[in-house]
């Protein structure tokens, strides 16, 4: 009988959870490189006695210190983390809510109807003009697994492992438009020039593994996010923590590939030429940039293998393609949910996912909640379940932090652009109350804290903001988010601004 | 005791986190003086000058109750810290100002002696007064400067920081077998075009030019024109005053000739937010809020965004001033919309003189400025009513939240319009329906009919000339759709805008019909274009209000314009707009423009600022290294060189402080990793403009044109991946693939990805410096990419004519890095030669498909390109030294 992966995996975690001792991963640190110029020395000469510098301060002309040779040596948070790393699962365009994890039977009775005139009252919409109607539920729910929370069967894999997952279900957001909600959400500014999430915190931690990339990006869905590059853009931080996206089609890093006719052996040559006249130069002018630049040039070279390696998805056994539902040579959300746990597992710091095509306003059939929507969930589904499992079969599941939202939300009422009646069934952005949700070390397994009102219109209780779920990240990799700054035209910035509050509900 | 350099870092470092702008803890705050000296909420007064034992602040820092010991929960000041308080205000508690908002100082040079023991000082080091400034402060930290570097090192030093590029063989040549002299060759490189371009690009980052609007649609922008203006302004070495007023307010000077307007797109490189749905009012907002930011960032080194919410937490800014600042630029015209209105139009030659001859013509007849009005009219369609003001829809809607879209019986009106008695209404729009009937009345819905005519199928958008009903006061304007014909909730047309025109005199003159014709044409006529910054007219001023805590919906009182307290005095007999500030912010008196110049301009030739926080000189900066050198740079900027930066530039690179040698031993790193002592020459890695520039000249590829529209050069495929936009990345063919770097299109969300791995900016906002990083991806770019390839081939095919492999290798690298070859690298890059010799002539394949030339190179010359990409990677190459 040929039977799911993914119904496999689970009977065989159950079996195995007797003998609970996860297979503790270590990362490979390849130092080996290639010059074998030894840097130790001088970096232990010209560390200034800060082994640990907690908060880099980049703002000023750099100390020569551990950091400038290379921006992207670990370093320990200042508090104990929960994780070591991250995985980003942003659906740009914003999924439904109330298609997939915001049940409310109340709006189903309500299909149809006028929506009441004093919910609109001082609030402003995108598209929706006028008296809209409500918009009942088009999906079945059901509640699932020990925590009883509920899930609709647009999700039919995902409910298998919601027990492992902490609810955000009021979530709110005051940007209503894709552009400045996706910034509000990545960088913690609708307006753009701040450093993204993954930015701070491969300046704040570094990456594990110096021969890929400590950011990594990586797109679905067709097309790039609405705010472009900026939403892992590195803002005012140095350039060197912005996020590389990593494709699928043509170099996997821009620039990775060697020139035709170029083999690999005359490369190591050519670095290795390079690399020791920069040491003669540096015997005449002992600058250490020249220092930090050789050691660069061993990076590089060793990345131009690390990362095709890694990006590459077809050494990974049939059982575990079969269980994402990728399909190798093609840009997919599951081949990027593949990825993206290769690269947690070789110590990347932060894995970022887009998916775009989440902007169900109903104006043809990929955008209507009814059928459109579907096909977005069913493309989700089984990768971002295979992900959780897979990461939890190895143990990993306990160190990272996956989490998973759009930029905001999406109506209660149905769309009528312009004031018109539309012939397929859509919702208009909405951020007042939103679903997201976190998996991984330190999260509340099968949690759900806040609740909307009977239509799914505002949070009544438990409602969070942007800042407080950026709060929560840094917590749980181990900084006070108010104590998290850089120095910037002035003044210390911070992702969370001035606001933000760790969501202790959902931690574990 | 000096309040400002002993007290107040004090204050500053421990006190004012809790005791300043944000927070005032108690009731007491350090940051303004009325403040410092009031009664806290203990009822105690904080200081009684003369007297420390009975003030509250001596008290609370000695206090043995850890719950009232100041700084709460933080470790005690230092008894040396305390002791200075005390003596403070023992002494009187006299409160100053910081360095920063007093004008620079006279200052005399400081008299440099020789003492007998030290090491002795270089014999060329002192070549001008900077280095006398310098060694004082060298002398105090024991440090010794180094011997002026070789004329071979200094050749390429000056030539890469003044036109930001190597140095042309002949000039190099001159120059080191002294038939020039450095003055000479500095002044050869100053009279470069050159140098307008290498400047500019410092310029364009602070002035976030880009070539894209930004926000989620970062649809294209025609702006080059700003751009190039900058160029040739630093070109002509317009002085930095001028320079300053044309850019904040040329469109504010009596008559301004088409460059002082095009310099105000320095205010229009804000983003412009064009998706769907979006509130233009929102976003016009934010591009004031945005002008303000940066005209104090470039000119003042002040952070003005922290006191759009509240007064600064450390600088003596009040919340309100930063809104009496926002009030002069909240008056310009421009409203976020898609068209940018209002652009310039640059007409072609032709019809260039039918402007200037339709101006004529209405003189001829008209004594009322109506020529002046139509040629404005004509080259900036303003004013402008936009239509997003429009209230009260019913059958209709502001398509996508940008154009006024009547459906069939929809009206909609708009409040406070003022036509003057114009005879003619101008529409802006596009309609795909024939036979709607609009109907514009005054008032009321059964008002006066101002305007009715028929709007049928347009193909595109056009700007037509309707008659209309004089009206001489302020009305409310109705607009009123009906087509019968179409169905409900279809858009009968898409308005962008409407004005009004008085009618062209001389009805019954020759040439009328000719002239009424070409006014028509030429509105209708599309041309290149740059957005300007204009002010609205009397009748069509906006008030400025606080913004409470910074929100833009939540206002508070009416402010008008006027500058902050702490800068320099305002002078009644200026205008209260742009002009006005514009001259304020150049008077002499400013504390900051000539310092905040003077700061980055060294900054750009020794990549560390007098002030090393470039953003901020205020009371959280670092103090400056050597404030008397700053201030007699910054003085004689303004007095001797009447602000033109030519002459600020030569002085600098005259001193023997730039002229020194940068090599430097372990141990002085060790004393001064920054260099901020200057005890070394300046080294540093050249900007991501630069190396590409760089790579180009040395190997003959270089195009030397310049101006004209952004181009774009190879770029790998998908990088450009925008929702909605229908541009592409059209690689540029010919000359235009090897333009300098400044002139590569940049797309905010999608800049040119080898110029980001150097750290160039997306130029969302302002950007005073660009991070120096050091990343891995730079090795990729330089070592991979087709651009840097194919400038390692043409640098190859020269080294190929040069001789025998030796003199080939040693060609090169003199060519690319202005050095001669020196034995121990040669070994290194002839064995790197024979390796690729080798493995090219045992591997046919790798041969033929080298780098996908169209010819096939021969195994030497694709060996020699090897090598010449080596020596492009060399740190020598990418750094300044």
């Amino acid at each position: 009988m040929n039977r799911d992966p993914i119904d496999r995996l689970i009977e065989e975690m159950r079996l195995r959870e007797a003998q609970s001792k996860t297979r503790r991963h270590f990362i490979r640190q390849c130092s080996a490189g290639m010059g074998g110029l030894a840097l130790s020395g001088f970096l232990a000469s010209c560390n200034n006695g800060n082994n640990v510098p907690v908060a880099p301060k980049y703002n000023s002309t750099p100390a020569t210190g551990h950091r400038d040779l290379n921006p992207l040596a670990p370093l320990a948070p200042p508090l104990v983390p929960r994780v070591k790393s991250v995985i980003y699962l942003h659906m740009a365009g914003s999924p439904s809510q109330l298609e997939m994890f915001d049940y409310k039977p109340e709006l189903a009775k309500l299909h149809n109807q006028e929506c009441p005139p004093s919910l609109l009252e001082g609030k402003k919409f995108a598209f929706i003009r006028g008296n809209p109607k409500l918009l009942g539920p088009q999906a079945q729910f059901e509640r699932v697994g020990e925590s009883g929370n509920w899930i609709s069967d647009n999700l039919p894999h995902f409910k298998k492992v919601a027990d492992e997952v902490a609810f955000l279900k009021a979530v709110h957001t005051d940007q209503f438009n894709h552009g400045p909600a996706q910034l509000f959400m990545h960088t913690g500014s609708p307006r753009l020039g701040r450093p993204s999430i993954g930015s701070w915190v491969t300046y704040g931690l570094g990456s594990e593994n110096q021969n890929l990339p400590g950011f990594v990006v990586l797109t679905s869905g067709g097309k790039a996010p609405s705010a472009g590059k900026s939403v892992w853009g590195s803002g005012f931080l140095p350039s060197v923590y912005q996020g590389v996206q990593c494709r699928s089609k043509g170099d996997p890093v821009l620039y990775l590939e060697d020139p035709n006719g170029v083999s690999r052996d005359l490369k190591k040559s050519t670095i290795s030429a390079i690399n020791k006249i920069n040491k003669a130069e540096y015997a005449s002018y002992n600058d250490p940039e020249i220092l930090a630049r050789i050691n660069q040039y061993e990076m590089a070279y060793r990345m131009q293998i690390a990362v095709p390696e890694v990006m590459n998805i077809n050494s990974e056994p049939a059982e575990i393609k079969e269980m994402y539902g990728v399909e190798p040579g093609k840009e997919s959300f599951a081949n990027n949910c593949l990825l993206a746990r290769k690269l947690v597992e070789e110590g990347v710091r932060f894995v970022q996912l887009f998916d775009w095509g989440w902007d169900s306003h109903g104006t043809d059939h990929s955008t209507a909640v009814d059928l459109g929507l579907r096909n977005k969930c069913r493309d989700i589904d089984r990768p971002i379940t295979a992900l959780l499992l897979d990461l939890k079969q190895r143990g990993l599941l306990d160190e990272t932090l996956v989490i998973w939202g759009g930029e905001f939300g999406r109506t209660p009422m149905k769309e009528n652009r312009e004031g018109k009646e539309m012939g397929y069934m859509g919702r208009d952005h909405h951020g007042d109350a939103f679903t997201m949700w976190m998996a991984g070390g330190g999260v509340r397994k099968g949690a759900s804290h806040g609740e909307t009102d009977e239509i799914g219109f505002s949070g009544v209780s438990g409602r969070v903001s942007v800042h407080d779920v950026h709060a929560t990240m840094l917590h749980l990799l181990g900084f006070d988010h108010e104590q998290f700054t850089f120095e910037f035209q002035g003044r210390p910035f911070r992702l969370t601004d001035v606001q933000g509050e760790v969501i202790r509900e959902i931690l574990a | 005791m000096d309040f400002a350099t002993e007290v107040q870092p004090i204050l500053n470092r421990h006190c004012i986190t809790c005791h300043g702008g944000v927070k005032k803890s108690g009731d007491i705050s350090f940051l303004f003086k009325e403040d410092a000296f009031a009664i806290g909420k203990s009822g105690a007064a904080a200081i009684v000058p003369g007297n420390a034992r009975s003030s509250e602040l001596f008290r609370r820092l000695t206090h043995n109750d850890p719950e009232l010991r100041m700084p709460y929960d933080k470790p005690p000041l230092s008894e040396d810290e305390i002791d200075l308080l005390k003596r403070w205000i023992n002494e009187g508690a006299v409160w100053g100002t910081h360095w920063a908002y007093q004008p620079p100082k006279a200052v005399s040079v400081p008299k440099i002696q020789e003492t007998k023991g030290d090491a002795p000082i270089p014999k060329l080091f002192i070549q001008n007064d900077i280095d006398r400034f310098i060694l004082a402060k060298q002398q105090e930290q024991q440090l010794t400067p180094k011997e002026m570097a070789a004329k071979s090192v200094i050749a390429r030093r000056v030539a890469l920081d003044l036109i930001g590029l190597p140095p042309k063989q002949s000039w190099f040549d001159a120059y080191v077998n002294g038939s020039l002299t450095y003055s000479a060759y500095v002044d050869t490189l100053l009279a470069q075009p050159a140098f307008g371009e290498k400047w500019a690009s410092w310029w364009l980052d602070l002035a976030r030019y880009a070539d894209s609007k930004g926000y989620e649609k970062d649809n294209g922008r025609q702006i080059w024109a700003y751009r190039d203006w900058v160029i040739k302004a630093f070109n002509s070495d317009m002085p930095f005053d001028e320079f300053t007023r044309d850019q904040l307010a040329g469109d504010l000077l009596p008559q301004p000739t088409e460059d002082q307007l095009i310099a105000t797109a320095f205010h229009r490189n804000t983003m412009n937010n064009d998706e769907g749905g979006t509130d233009d009012e929102e976003f016009r907002i934010a591009t004031v809020l945005d002008r303000v930011n940066t005209t104090y960032q470039v000119w003042q080194s002040t952070t003005m965004e922290c006191v759009q919410c509240h007064s600064h937490t450390y600088d003596p800014i009040r919340h309100e001033e930063y809104y009496k600042s926002m009030a002069f630029f909240n008056n310009s015209m421009d409203e976020d919309t898609p068209d940018e209105d209002p652009v310039l139009k640059q007409y072609n030659p032709l019809d260039e003189k039918v402007v200037r001859d339709i101006k004529a013509w209405i003189g001829k007849y008209d004594t009322t400025g109506l020529a002046d009005t139509y040629d404005r009219f004509l080259r900036l369609n303003e004013p402008i009513y936009q239509v997003h003001h429009a209230k009260k829809f019913d059958n209709g809607e502001l398509s996508d939240t940008k154009y006024l879209s009547l459906w069939p019986g929809g009206t909609c009106y708009y409040d406070n319009i003022n036509s003057k008695g114009s005879q003619n209404l101008y529409l802006k729009y596009r309609a795909y329906h024939d036979g709607t009937q609009m109907t514009l009345r005054k008032d009321s819905l059964q008002g006066e009919v101002l305007a009715r005519f028929t709007i049928d199928n347009t193909g595109g958008e056009i700007i037509r000339k309707i008659p209309f009903a004089p009206v001489n006061e302020p009305f409310r304007l109705y607009f009123q759709a009906e087509n019968p014909k179409l169905p409900e909730q279809t858009g009968t047309s898409y308005i962008t805008w409407f004005a009004f025109l008085p009618d062209l005199p001389g009805s019954e003159k020759m040439g009328y019909t000719q002239i009424e014709s070409d006014v028509l044409r030429l509105l209708n006529t599309r041309t290149e274009t740059v957005p300007v910054l204009l002010e609205n007219p009397e009748y069509m001023q906006r008030t400025t209000r606080v913004f409470e805590r910074g929100n833009w919906l939540t206002l508070g009182d009416t402010v008008s314009p006027a500058t902050p307290a702490v800068l320099n005095a305002w002078n009644d007999t200026l205008p209260k707009n742009r002009l006005g500030f514009a001259t304020w912010l150049t008077s002499s008196k400013n504390p900051l423009t000539a310092r905040t110049v003077v700061n980055r301009v060294w900054h750009q030739l020794f990549g560390i600022g007098l002030v090393s926080t470039l953003e901020d000189m205020g009371s959280q900066s670092e103090p400056p290294t050597h404030p008397e050198l700053l201030d007699w740079l910054s003085l004689r900027l303004m007095h001797n060189e009447s602000w033109r930066l030519k002459g600020l530039i030569r002085t600098i690179v005259h001193s023997g402080t730039y002229r020194q040698q940068s090599e430097g031993h372990t141990a002085d790193y060790q004393a001064d990793p920054k260099n901020q002592w200057y005890a070394r020459g300046p080294r540093m890695r050249l900007s991501a403009e630069q190396i590409r520039d760089q790579a180009l000249a040395v190997s003959g590829l270089l195009s030397p044109k310049m101006y004209g529209p952004s181009v774009m050069p190879p770029q790998p495929d998908g990088v450009w991946q925008t929702v909605y936009s229908n541009e592409y990345w059209l690689e540029s063919t010919g000359e235009d693939k090897y333009r300098r770097g400044l002139y590569t299109y940049l797309k905010r969300t999608s800049p040119y990805p080898s110029f980001m791995s150097f750290d160039a900016g997306s130029r969302e906002v302002c950007t005073v410096r660009r991070t120096v990083t050091n990343t891995p991806l730079q090795a990729l770019v330089t070592l991979n990419d087709p651009v840097y390839l194919e400038a390692a081939y043409s640098l190859a095919q020269q080294m190929h004519g040069a001789g025998d492999t030796q003199q080939a290798i040693a060609m090169g690298y003199q060519q690319a890095l202005f050095q001669t070859l020196e034995p121990e690298k040669e070994q290194v890059l002839l064995s790197l030669y024979e390796t690729a010799l080798e493995d090219f002539s045992t591997n046919p394949n790798a041969l033929q498909e080298f780098m996908g030339l169209p010819q096939n190179p021969n195994a030497e010359l694709a060996a020699l390109t090897v090598v010449a990409n080596a020596i492009m990677n060399l740190d020598a190459f990418i750094t300044k030294s």
